[in-house]
């Protein structure tokens, strides 16, 4: 990491709150300027999940995208009952014995999924953990980390697509897992259920009314 | 030894991999990116795994995901194919250090030939003769006894280029006093940097390569060679097996020699040796392929011998097993690529769903391809459709063959350059065995299609 040294510049006059905002400036300057650039192209190029750098008082942290976007837009496919979330159904292992496969080309989806489906995925191959305290009927919001997968060493976040509540589970803990496959239902709460059961955010939109 | 091996490439390469594994008894595992989820290798496969997105750079580029994926479905060696991380000291490196056999060269062996231009002085070392080139061009003076030394034509080439940019080709010492000029002053706006020098300029060459295989005991064959020059923009489109560049002697002397210098310099593994061939029949070194190559399945025709299950071999630590007395050549090959682009549309990438799809059959017809009939083509990844490989006792009968092949070939829904094989066939040049790498490009595919269809 190029890291440069720190202010060898003439200390601004006006006491410690110009000066204090004065290095912020320039620990976010380097932030922006210097480290992300090349953190992206580090990230990029490694595989890694996540990096975070400090700089100052401040810190920046990048996550491979598919560990955030992905599952979003995975959620978006799933509730529209694609045939990719039949064809990861029912799966139990990430390497699947391809026999009774076979007879399922060509592909239609076989089951009408129901339209509120909603799953997180695996953002990667490699050891499925949930959280400890993960329970059926919990409460998470879009983003929350609800488990992650070990891939050589490095957790990568397993996180819930949408705002909603804890479904069944559909892969075991410390089970190998392959990219893209379907590990936690997560249920929309009742959208004529008691007003604070409903969110008005949920995502993706038209997949659940508004209470 | 290796048990189960995890196929981290897609397309043709991995259905050949699949098919060299369950032929040695091994198991093995494909992995694909989301993209090919259904791929005919996917498919087929006792296993398959999902390793990442469309995007190569999080699927079949990324070390961590493929090794992962090896580990958890218990493979012991990862085959990476060619292209993607087939040639990639890092990774070799990454797989050994998670105690899986890279199928291929070691890293050490990687990384020794890694740079082309030590790989050039490591082999013209080693004997392998290389295109005569200068040193950086000093002044005028240095420039014209160099080019003097070298012979006309030469190349001035600047040393911060790449990609032809700033090339030029003189062929007087009065052109090169006018271009020295140009180009430096081209150099150091394109590159920042003037410093040029000389190198020769091969005429109408050919591009001919020897395979060789390698064990770690010493154990060294060659394979016979390949000719490569029918070439669009530096891609080969067709390859035959044996060169009609150079006589029997000529050839048996250019694979001797570069299997002595490839093993003296340590060289491990299947490779292949790239040589430009001028019109006196000189054979200058270019570079190593240190992988499976696209064509190898030439060489299997003419040899009998299973190419990728050697390569598996001898990533497995075993001993050849043949010497160079069992390799014996028997007849001609000759392999068309089929590409999914459009001749008429200066070659762009063409994609969609196969409609229809009927793979030609008949003595010495040979198709790896990774199509079936609804197959929808990924746009992520290369236009190669499958290999078309005929094979016959005489070149003339491969030709005959290899026409006949491709009118039987079908593949609807997507535009092709099946036609385009097919004029090249029928064409003069090419029945003579004098096509040049330059040919396609100076002359344009049209009017070999358009004689073609005459």
């Amino acid at each position: 990491m190029p890291a440069r040294s720190q202010s060898d510049k003439p200390v601004p006059a006006g006491g410690d709150d110009a000066l204090r905002r004065q290095r912020d400036h320039d620990a976010i300057a380097r932030l922006a300027d210097d480290l992300l650039p090349a953190l992206i192209a580090k990230l990029a190029a490694s595989g890694l999940g996540e990096i975070e750098v400090r700089e100052g008082g401040w810190k920046a942290r990048l996550r491979m995208p598919a560990t955030v976007n992905e599952p979003r837009r995975n959620a978006g496919v799933a509730a529209d009952s694609h045939a990719g979330a039949a064809h990861a159904a029912g799966r139990g292992a990430a390497s699947h014995a391809r026999t009774e496969d076979r007879d399922r080309r060509p592909r239609e989806p076989e089951e009408v999924e129901p339209p509120d489906r909603i799953v997180a995925k695996s953002p990667a191959v490699g050891v499925y953990q949930p959280l400890r305290d993960l329970t059926v009927g919990m409460r998470v919001r879009a983003g929350d980390r609800i488990g992650s997968v070990n891939v050589l060493g490095v957790n990568q976040d397993v996180v819930s697509p949408v705002d909603g509540i804890i479904g069944s589970s559909l892969a075991e803990a410390g089970e190998a897992v392959e990219y893209g496959q379907e590990l936690v239902r997560i249920e929309l709460p009742e959208p004529a259920a008691g007003a604070g059961a409903a969110r008005p955010e949920l995502e993706p939109a038209g997949v659940a009314g508004k209470a | 030894m290796v048990t189960k091996v995890l196929i981290a490439n897609r397309g043709e390469i991995a259905l050949r991999i699949l098919r060299a594994c369950r032929t040695l008894g091994i198991g093995a595992v494909v992995a694909y990116s989301e993209a090919d989820r259904e791929s005919l290798a996917a498919q087929l496969a006792d296993e398959a795994i999902c390793i990442g997105p469309a995007d190569a750079k999080h699927s079949y580029l990324s070390a961590p995901a493929i090794i992962s994926a090896a580990i958890v479905t218990g493979c012991d060696a990862i085959h990476p194919g060619y292209g993607f991380l087939s040639e990639d000291e890092g990774f070799a490196e990454v797989v050994r250090a998670h105690d899986l056999t890279f199928i291929g060269p070691s890293a050490e062996v990687l990384e020794r030939f890694a740079s082309k231009e030590a790989t050039r002085r490591l082999l013209s070392a080693h004997g392998l003769t290389t295109i005569p080139g200068s040193s950086m061009l000093r002044d005028e003076e240095h420039a014209f006894a160099e080019a003097e030394r070298i012979g006309y034509p030469v190349l001035i080439k600047p040393s911060a280029g790449g990609g032809g940019k700033g090339m030029r080709l003189v062929r007087t010492s009065r052109e090169l006093e006018t271009s020295l000029k140009v180009s430096r002053s081209e150099a150091m706006a394109g590159f920042g940097d003037d410093s040029l020098y000389l190198e020769k300029y091969l005429e109408d060459n050919r591009h001919v390569e020897i395979q060789v295989a390698v064990d770690r005991f010493g154990n060294a064959i060659h394979l016979g060679d390949r000719d490569c020059s029918v070439q669009r923009r530096h891609q080969k489109i067709i390859e035959e097996t044996p060169s009609p560049a150079l006589s029997d002697a000529a050839r048996r002397e250019l694979a001797e020699r570069a299997l002595g210098a490839v093993a003296a310099a340590g060289y491990e593994s299947l490779g292949t040796l790239e040589f430009l061939v001028d019109g006196n029949g000189d054979a200058y070194f270019i570079e190593i392929n240190c992988r499976v190559q696209v064509e190898h399945p030439i060489t299997e025709l003419c040899t009998g011998i299973d190419m990728v299950a050697l390569q598996i071999k001898i990533a497995a630590g075993e001993p050849l097993g043949i010497t160079q007395n069992d390799v014996v050549f028997r007849g001609h090959a000759i392999e068309f690529r089929i590409l999914a682009e459009d001749p008429a549309k200066d070659f762009r990438p063409a994609a969609g769903q196969v409609g229809a799809y009927l793979a030609p059959g008949g003595p010495g017809v040979r198709m790896d391809s990774h199509l079936y009939p609804g197959y929808e083509i990924p746009s992520y990844y290369d236009s190669l459709l499958g290999k078309l490989c005929v094979w016959a006792p005489d070149r003339a009968g491969a030709i005959a063959r290899g026409d006949a092949a491709l009118r039987e070939l079908l593949v609807d829904g997507v535009t092709t350059n099946i036609e385009l094989h097919r004029a090249i066939l029928a064409n003069q040049v090419f029945i003579d065995g004098k096509v040049t790498t330059n040919l396609l490009d100076r002359v344009g595919s049209a009017p070999f299609v358009a004689a073609g269809n005459r």
